[in-house]
């Protein structure tokens, strides 16, 4: 296998590349835009509650949780007060309070609270304001709940430390960053099929080893490099710096693999975007299983990107070393190493 | 003496039950030009894969300067150049950049692409994008790709296709120019003039056999018709064509009853075309 010849095929597909004007501007802006997006996203969980309340006769017990809760409170001077301040959005919800509440307590009366709710509150905040309101309840009656709470933590404690929204984008803005450089190699690929420039490359010393060599490491090499660019300018790269390498070199290398298969099955420019917008979406679909856990099933675990989507978030996100996320990395080289090879037989029936 | 630079022997190649090359066999000289001529369809573009690598024959074998196509491909790729029929430039890399390219993986070294570029009449245009360059332009550039590697052996297919007059002549002057140089070419055409002009032997490939293989002179004389055609003026006073076949025992005798019996107004000789040969052989033209 001759270098020069390779690195002059490598070259030229780089100078492809950025000639497509369409590939040339989703990939920087695409990266730009990513690492902004990174950078909007919250750094830290904003954990306090907003809770609107109207109270005119507030029981002195109650004026003491609030003041010791971690939960940002609107006093309302009215009932309409509350709903408007609801209404608007200044809180997610409002408790009002009856008039007479501390003479319906030393009665020893039913007691009706107004619970405000604004529509687009989940309802698992819904029953969380409810339990506030028990507790409420709890602390004007003086009695204690007779419940035990043992807490068991399964997995990484992460208690006091959640995991902001920048983290777990930063696993599907890796899938993306790849998934555009997969199809725009694969166009590339499809390209030369089609207006017959590869018959013309085959008809010099270039042997279809060297071939496939040249596009399999521009295209695993030029992947590889935007990844890990973002992961520099977002911080990622920092956390375990080889073991984030290795699984960033064994994706970009899927996804050459990837883009080798679509390639093959495309006749051009429309049907490799066909192919390669399904393609994302599957590859994309684990790391929805990180923005919102408990999403997917087991599964996902048959998606390749998986593994290293799982990796990534597990390195950063948690610290994990490279003992726990071997068997991830093992089978995440199993799945390049054969998507690679299927590409390569594939696309090179289409070549002869 | 002269060298063989292609050797076809049985070659045979079938797509499915399609027999496209049907045990075909042939040379070609070192320094010759050959033509190879056939409809669409007849086997030429087969032929030529299997000559340059780019197929393996199901039968037979090809030799070019004495080595085996099918199992050093390579060896003899880095001795070709080969001018394919439709465009397969790279349109967003300037006609420079194409050529360094191609020098590149070639292995050529000290390059001169502007030298080439001015060879072939693209002088100033090198550095503009390919797709900016007129069809004539590319088709020089497509040739002048094929030069890169300073071939032994030249594989031009329709080269001139298409093109205006000035550009065609100007290929055709840059063939014989590699041929000077003491390159081979096998010229695949459809052009029967330019065959019968550049080539030293033209091959008539229909529907996957070699049905003639001789130089143009020599097929004409053995299929064709030299004629004398004339125009003469008839007893009501319009022009009339009369036709007297040549190279009869009987022609001199109606040459001079033209004469002596007519008015004639002109008078001019004909030979039979390549084109007329390949009929009367196949009884089919050749641009079908």
């Amino acid at each position: 296998m001759n270098i020069r010849v390779i690195s002059a095929l490598a070259a030229k597909d780089l100078k492809l590349y950025f000639s497509d004007r369409l590939f040339a501007v989703v990939t920087v802006l695409g990266l730009v835009g990513y690492i902004v997006v990174y950078f909007l996203l919250p750094a830290t969980v904003d954990e306090t509650l907003g809770l609107g309340l109207y109270a005119p006769d507030m029981p002195p017990a109650l004026e003491q949780l609030l003041s010791q809760a971690d939960v940002d409170f609107l006093r309302a001077s009215s009932l309409e007060a509350l709903r408007q301040a609801v209404l608007d959005g200044t809180v997610p919800a409002g408790f009002g309070l009856p008039d007479d509440l501390m003479a319906r307590l030393e009665r020893d009366t039913e007691i009706t609270v107004q619970l405000y709710i604004s529509p687009d509150v989940p309802q698992e905040f819904v029953e969380i304001y409810e339990v506030i309101l028990h507790e409420f309840a709890f602390a004007f009656s003086g009695q204690p709940l007779m419940i035990e709470t043992t807490e068991i933590v399964l997995g990484p404690d992460m208690a006091g430390a959640p995991i902001s929204p920048r983290e777990r984008m930063l696993p599907l803005l890796t899938v993306f960053v790849l998934m555009v450089e997969c199809l725009g190699l694969a166009s590339l690929i499809s390209a030369e099929i089609e207006t017959g420039t590869l018959q013309a490359l085959l008809i010099t010393r270039l042997t279809m080893v060297g071939l496939f060599v040249g596009k399999g490491l521009f295209g695993t090499l030029f992947a590889f490099a935007q990844v890990v660019l973002l992961m520099a300018i977002t911080g990622g790269l920092f956390h375990q710096p080889a073991l984030i390498l290795t699984a960033l070199l064994l994706g970009a290398a899927l996804v050459t693999g990837v883009a080798f298969l679509i390639a093959s099955t495309g006749r051009d420019l429309m049907s490799v975007m066909g192919w390669g917008i399904l393609a994302v979406l599957l590859l994309v679909l684990p790391t929805l299983a990180i923005l919102v856990p408990g999403l997917a099933s087991n599964w996902i675990r048959a998606i390749p990107s998986y593994y290293l989507t799982d990796t990534i978030y597990r390195v950063i996100t948690f610290g994990v070393t490279w003992g726990d996320v071997a068997s991830n990395l093992l089978i995440l080289f199993t799945f390049a190493a054969v998507f690679l090879a299927l590409g390569v037989v594939v696309l090179k029936r289409k070549f002869q | 003496m002269t060298q063989t630079a292609i050797a076809a022997e049985n070659l045979t190649y079938a797509y499915g039950k399609l027999l496209a090359v049907d045990d075909i066999s042939f040379d070609v000289a070192e320094g010759e030009i050959l033509g190879f001529l056939g409809p669409n369809g007849a086997g030429k573009s087969t032929t030529v894969k299997m000559l340059t690598g780019q197929l393996r024959p199901q039968w037979g074998y090809a030799r070019l300067l004495g080595i085996d196509v099918a199992s050093q491909p390579k060896k003899v790729q880095a001795q070709i150049g080969v001018c394919f029929e439709i465009n397969n430039l790279y349109e967003t890399m300037s006609g420079i950049e194409n050529l360094v390219l191609f020098a590149k993986l070639f292995g050529v070294k000290d390059f001169d692409a502007p030298a080439l570029i001015k060879r072939v009449g693209l002088d100033g245009r090198g550095e503009d994008k390919v797709e900016r360059y007129s069809k004539g332009m590319k088709q020089r550039l497509m040739v002048a790709r094929a030069f890169v590697n300073q071939p032994k052996i030249l594989f031009l297919d329709e080269p001139t296709e298409g093109l205006d007059p000035t550009s065609a002549q100007a290929i055709r002057t840059l063939i014989l120019e590699e041929q000077a140089r003491g390159a081979t070419v096998f010229l695949t055409t459809h052009d029967m003039y330019e065959a019968d002009r550049l080539c030293r032997r033209v091959a008539f490939i229909d529907q996957g056999k070699i049905v003639a293989l001789d130089t143009p002179r020599e097929l004409k004389q053995q299929y064709g018709q030299r004629i004398i055609r004339a125009e003469v003026v008839a007893a009501d006073g319009s022009l009339q064509t009369r036709e007297i076949v040549l190279d009869r025992q009987e022609t001199p005798g109606e040459i001079a009853a033209l004469f002596e019996g007519e008015r004639v107004v002109t008078l001019h000789t004909e030979e039979a075309t390549l084109e007329d040969i390949f009929i009367q052989i196949t009884g089919r033209g050749l641009v079908s």
